[in-house]
């Protein structure tokens, strides 16, 4: 393994940089916030496998309410794998099957008769590379509300203004909501996805590597989003990006080769991290 | 050295591929240029004062008191040609001349009986009249002048009986004098041939002027008027100054055939003038005019396509085009939304993919005949309908004609839409069916588009799937979806199968074809600007 060229001591700590961001010590994160309507995600021994190959196997963790926690891991580990099966969307793809439980608000999401659409109005969705609708802005956000069966004009605009200034995207667009979303930087279009997301009122908001094809100051933007959104959300973010978990998350999961090794806070798993593996990843022996 | 090479084969293949596409463009001008030209004459042409009048007449269009104007002047120039050609028919039609002849004798007869003289006067007056009637036709029939000469002048002789004058047996004399005249310069010998001859001549006047002022009209409307085109009209010119005959040339050898000219044929006869005379004031015996007759794809036309326009076939195939469009665009897309997102990968779905890609080859007439079987005689009947040939059952098979490419093509479009947006919108809670309505199937739309421009070009142009289920070549406008119809593509061929009288108007057959290559880029230029819309808004401008 390429050791690094700074001896153990010297060597930047990633956790202190970030620390210096500003998050949230672990006091606060302990209490739970009276006005979080939050909910809780459980995995026992959840296994998930495309036809023979493993995805994930025995996962076994707990996702708090109203936090942001992270999921990191070298290329192929199955996190996007487990993220997408929080809200089912590995439904999409044929030849799939499980095995284990995955509780969301206390209810088994691969039950037979788990109502999906309920499921994913309450679970939202950010993916990879920003992919908002081919049409205007305002039909974008208001996609999902019309799903839930909002008609009334005005409490549609209502809800599409919430949305877009939680998403920190209002001020940008607010002069032309019919303008096509295409239309938008990348940055500003990962932005409508989280404003989309947050239109239908989720508990949970599940993020697939968001800002990995985004320049760092639209990164930067989202991570500040984030930041924001946690006091009413729980976020579980997947990245690539060690100091993007680093900044963001209070609890980090580390995945490899589709098992979960370690899971605890982020500042414990950055600073002294129980496994080996573990702290080979964070201080990028390998991966 | 190999870097050399290198370059050597990237211009060799620029060179190529310009070149091909330069000879693709060649061959096309090649087939379409002839086709467009010829075509093009039947908007825009040198048309005649017969022409005019047919318009006035059959259309109502055009200034009448001009026209009349125009007709009294031309009437002047006309009136040479036929003086010409009655001079010279008296003098060899010898059958019209006896029958006169014989037509006076019984009028005389009939008028002396109400005359006031006595029974004796009666008989010798009579006896004169018949002696007068022999001698005029003997010198009618005769083939010897001198006998004529003979004949005539005994027949002169009782100019000034009183008996005569103020008679209907007057005219025997002026006829005498008349053939007199008109004999003097004709070879009896050739009497036959310029009979023959003459009747030609007479046809190719009758084509070129029309029917003579004051001869009740022909049946048929394409008879009524004369030459109706500049150029149909100088082929006519040609025809009358140039004969086709049958020449031996040596003995032994077989008949040539030689032009030879009608002036030289009628040569010292009082016909010859005729010729030069029409060669040189044609012009303005028919008035020709260059004009923009746009009204070619409104007008319905006479029987066999004579005059008039292609309207109803245009009506036609836009009315099948479109019906065939309706109803195969929504069977299309529905059917490749199952393939796409409902079926499994199994065998019963591998083979109807297989029958579908199948079906996209079978030759065209195969659907007419099924169409034929199915939709006339079966399906119509079957719900009451009448089981002919008509508008529906010719759409219907249309529309099974193109659903293969439909099927296809909209299938790509649906395969190709990012799976991105499927998740999303799914991610968001919405079903299968709202995610495939709200936002796969918009995105599609221009692939689908794709596949009815595909599928427009083919159902216009088709003439074998309606040659049985709903196409007539003659026939009124269709009043309802039970009624057949015209179509440019039937008609087409109709015109290019049809007798000697299609031939006579080549105008009209690249007329129809043109017409038909027009209205087919008119509609794939629709809907590649609608294409072009969608998409450009897809993709956020």
């Amino acid at each position: 393994m390429p050791m690094s060229a700074l001896d153990n001591n010297e060597r930047l700590d990633p956790v202190r940089t970030a620390v210096t961001l500003g998050r949230k010590s672990d006091a606060a994160s302990d209490q739970k916030n009276t006005h979080c309507k939050c909910a809780v995600i459980t995995s026992e021994n959840f296994s998930f496998y495309y036809g023979a190959k493993v995805g994930v196997k025995d996962i076994t963790m707990e996702i708090y309410p109203c936090s942001v926690t992270a999921i990191i891991g070298p290329s192929g580990c199955g996190k996007s794998t487990f993220l997408r099966s929080i809200n089912r969307i590995n439904d999409l793809i044929p030849h799939t099957h499980i095995e284990g439980k995955l509780l969301v608000n206390g209810h088994n999401v691969y039950d037979k008769n788990t109502n999906l659409v309920n499921l994913r109005q309450q679970v939202g969705m950010v993916f990879q590379k920003p992919n908002p609708f081919p049409k205007s802005i305002f039909d974008n956000v208001a996609y999902g509300p019309k799903l839930q069966g909002v008609k009334n004009s005005s409490q549609l605009q209502q809800i599409v203004e919430s949305s877009l200034q939680a998403a920190a995207l209002w001020d940008e667009v607010k002069d032309d909501l019919k303008k096509s979303a295409l239309a938008l930087s990348g940055g500003q279009q990962q932005r409508l996805c989280i404003a989309r997301a947050l239109a239908t009122k989720p508990n949970i908001i599940l993020m697939d590597e968001p800002c990995s094809a985004l320049d760092p100051i639209a990164t930067a933007k989202i991570e500040d989003l984030i930041d924001k959104l946690q006091n009413d959300y729980t976020i579980v973010i997947v990245t690539h990006n060690m100091q993007q978990a680093a900044r963001v998350s209070e609890r980090t999961a580390f995945f490899c080769l589709g098992e979960l090794i370690e899971y605890d806070r982020t500042v414990k798993i950055f600073r002294n991290p129980g496994k080996k593996q573990t702290e080979d990843y964070v201080t990028g022996r390998f991966g | 050295m190999r870097l050399f090479i290198r370059q050597i084969t990237n211009k060799t293949f620029t060179v190529l591929t310009g070149a091909s596409v330069l000879l693709l463009t060649v061959i096309l001008l090649i087939i379409l240029g002839p086709m467009i030209w010829r075509g093009a004459k039947a908007v825009v042409f040198k048309d005649t004062i017969e022409f005019r009048q047919m318009q006035l007449d059959l259309y109502n269009r055009g200034n009448p008191a001009g026209l009349q104007r125009e007709a009294d002047e031309a009437e002047n120039c006309r009136k040479m040609v036929y003086e010409t050609i009655d001079k010279f028919k008296h003098g060899i039609d010898v059958e019209e001349l006896t029958d006169r002849t014989k037509q006076i004798y019984r009028q005389f007869g009939k008028e002396l009986r109400y005359k006031d003289i006595t029974g004796e006067e009666y008989q010798n007056i009579h006896s004169l009249a018949r002696d007068l009637r022999n001698k005029l036709q003997a010198a009618f029939t005769s083939n010897d002048k001198k006998v004529i000469q003979e004949n005539i002048d005994y027949i002169l002789q009782y100019r000034l009986d009183k008996d005569l004058t103020d008679t209907t047996a007057a005219e025997y004399f002026t006829l005498a004098e008349e053939f007199r005249q008109s004999i003097e310069n004709i070879d009896f010998n050739k009497r036959q041939q310029y009979a023959a001859s003459l009747q030609q001549v007479e046809e190719i006047i009758f084509r070129l002027l029309g029917p003579r002022p004051g001869v009740p009209l022909p049946a048929l409307t394409m008879d009524r008027y004369g030459a109706t085109r500049w150029d149909l009209a100088r082929k006519l010119l040609d025809k009358l100054l140039w004969s086709q005959q049958w020449i031996q040339q040596q003995a032994g050898q077989p008949l040539v055939k030689v032009r030879v000219s009608r002036a030289e044929e009628f040569a010292g006869t009082t016909l010859e003038p005729l010729f030069g005379y029409v060669e040189n004031n044609l012009d303005k015996i028919l008035k020709p005019q260059v004009t923009f007759y746009w009204q070619y794809f409104i007008d319905d036309s006479t029987p066999g396509h004579y005059f008039g326009g292609v309207g109803p076939e245009i009506l036609g195939t836009l009315l099948l085009t479109l019906l065939a469009m309706l109803f195969v665009m929504p069977l299309g897309v529905i059917s490749a939304a199952y393939l796409v997102e409902c079926a499994s990968d199994n065998m019963a779905v591998r083979i109807i993919r297989m029958c579908i890609n199948t079906l996209a080859g079978v030759p065209s007439i195969v659907f007419g005949l099924f169409g034929l079987a199915f939709f006339v005689l079966f399906l119509v009947p079957l719900f009451g309908g009448p089981s002919k040939p008509c508008v529906l059952t010719a759409s219907l098979t249309l529309a099974v004609l193109t659903l293969p490419v439909m099927i296809r093509a909209s299938e790509e479009a649906i395969r190709s839409v990012p799976q991105t947006y499927k998740e999303a919108s799914l991610g968001l809670g919405a079903s299968g069916f709202r995610t495939f309505m709200k936002v796969t199937l918009p995105v599609a739309l221009p692939g689908i588009l794709t596949g009815v421009i595909l599928s427009l070009s083919r159902v216009a142009g088709e003439t074998a799937p309606v040659l049985f289920t709903g196409a007539i070549a003659l026939g009124p406008l269709p009043k309802s979806l039970f009624d057949p119809t015209r179509t440019l593509s039937y008609g087409s061929y109709d015109m290019a199968v049809g007798d000697r009288l299609a031939m006579m108007v080549p105008h009209n057959q690249y007329g129809m074809v043109v017409t038909l290559v027009l209205l087919i880029l008119c509609l794939n230029a629709m809907a590649i600007v609608l294409r072009a819309r969608i998409s450009r808004k897809l993709r956020g401008h």
